[in-house]
């Protein structure tokens, strides 16, 4: 099976080429590096795949690529790319959130009409609830969300399934919940933790510490992609949280643990658009996908931080 | 590893969406059309129509 990944050279993108690989897909990886975060990084991200056969890499953005040959014989799309981060979304860098995760998945599900493609899933957020009280979190939950970046995941999320509707394009989109583990962002609050603490720095908490999240680790993510291809009827959409739901003064606790080290903590302010808690209701994805995420948050920090000692050495 | 016969067939030009073809010393990859390279670096064709080079008759 011959699949296009989107984001290939991202944090959850690159894994999900590895998982496929490794499932003897051939794999087509597209990434235009955005300066989100340094162009390194992601080269390291995809450097144990470059060797790998089957797998194929350009670097383009979905807005200027030639989309039409990229698809050929592609039976699924994995559509991993967007301008990530909540706080960076409002003002002027706005446009760069409407480019790459709106305009930019128009017009890879323009291209991906009349083909025989069997699965186009989207990589979605939890971003798209909003501030609710309201938890779990359910798919029949009206989405309000309150940062311009959920406002752009969402829109793209309605526009699979406007073309599932309109055009039969076998869309699904899957709304991930704070994903962490190896390759995390670096602008994500568990790397940034383990460096501060590794670095002998204080902690930076935005908050009281006692928001809560739903955090999924990356290899369950990576999975459900996989189920969401096999078994997702189109047009649906689905929750995928990490099991549990925990504060992150609970995180910081743990991490203190695990790296022995006794930071201070400063708490600072609430940043605009963050929300306060997380809670994913996964019924649907159990019933449905047979998902079921493995990995504990235990278990998921004690793999980031594994890979973040290794990270900081080079 | 060099870019690969599979690669280069489902590459196209970002801008005028028409075919390339590898450059002599197999760094790059050209478009008649348009006159432009889009440079091949650690094996990476970079397709980005802001980074290509034109080139000189
Ligand atoms: N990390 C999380 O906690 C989380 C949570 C919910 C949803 N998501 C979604 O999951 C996906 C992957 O997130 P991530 O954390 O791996 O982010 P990431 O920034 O590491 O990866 C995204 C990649 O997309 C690329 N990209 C952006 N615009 C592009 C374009 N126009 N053309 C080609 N490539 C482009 C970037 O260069 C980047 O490498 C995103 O869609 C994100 O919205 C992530």
């Amino acid at each position: 099976m011959k699949a296009l990944v989107t984001g290939a050279a991202g944090f959850i993108g690159s894994h999900l080429c590895e998982y496929l690989i490794e499932k003897g897909c051939e794999v087509v990886g597209i990434d235009s590096f955005t300066d989100y975060y340094p162009r390194s990084i992601k080269e390291s991200n995809i450097a144990g795949l470059k060797d790998c056969g089957g797998f194929e890499f350009v670097e383009a953005s979905l807005i200027e690529a030639s989309l039409a040959k990229l698809l050929e014989g592609v039976e699924a799309v994995f559509h991993q790319s967007a301008q990530a981060g909540v706080r960076a979304s409002w003002g002027e860098s706005f446009k760069i959130y409407t480019d790459n995760n709106i305009l930019a998945t128009q017009m890879l599900l323009e291209a991906c009409k009349d083909r025989p493609i069997k699965k186009f899933v989207y990589a979605s957020s939890s971003s798209v609830y909003g501030d609710t009280t309201d938890l779990p979190m359910r798919e029949t939950s009206l989405p309000a969300p309150v940062s311009p970046y959920g406002v752009s995941k969402l829109a793209a999320e309605h526009l699979c399934r406007l073309y599932f509707k309109n055009f039969s394009v076998p869309t699904v989109s899957l709304r991930y919940f704070t994903v962490y583990g190896a390759r995390q962002r670096p602008d994500m609050a568990f790397h940034r933790f383990f460096r501060w603490a590794l670095e002998g720095k204080p902690i930076e908490v935005y908050g009281d510490g006692k928001q809560s999240r739903d955090f999924t680790h990356v290899s369950d993510i990576v999975e459900a992609n996989w189920l969401a291809f096999e078994k997702a009827s189109s047009g649906e959409v689905f929750n995928i949280g990490g099991g549990s739901r925990i504060t992150l003064n609970e995180v910081i606790e743990i991490i203190k643990e695990m790296t022995g080290v006794n930071f201070e903590v400063r708490y600072k302010d609430v940043q605009k658009g963050d929300v306060r808690h997380t809670s994913a209701d996964m019924t649907k994805a159990k019933e449905v996908l047979g998902y079921d995420p493995k990995i504990s948050v235990e278990e998921g920090l004690r793999r980031e931080y594994e890979w973040i000692k290794d990270f900081m050495r080079r | 590893m060099g870019v690969s016969q599979e690669l280069l067939d489902i590459l196209a030009c970002p801008k005028c969406k028409g075919d390339i073809h590898l450059n002599e010393s197999k760094n790059g990859l050209i478009c008649d059309n348009c006159k432009l390279l889009y440079e091949i670096k650690d094996d990476i064709p970079i397709m980005l129509i802001d980074e290509a080079k034109p080139i000189e008759e």
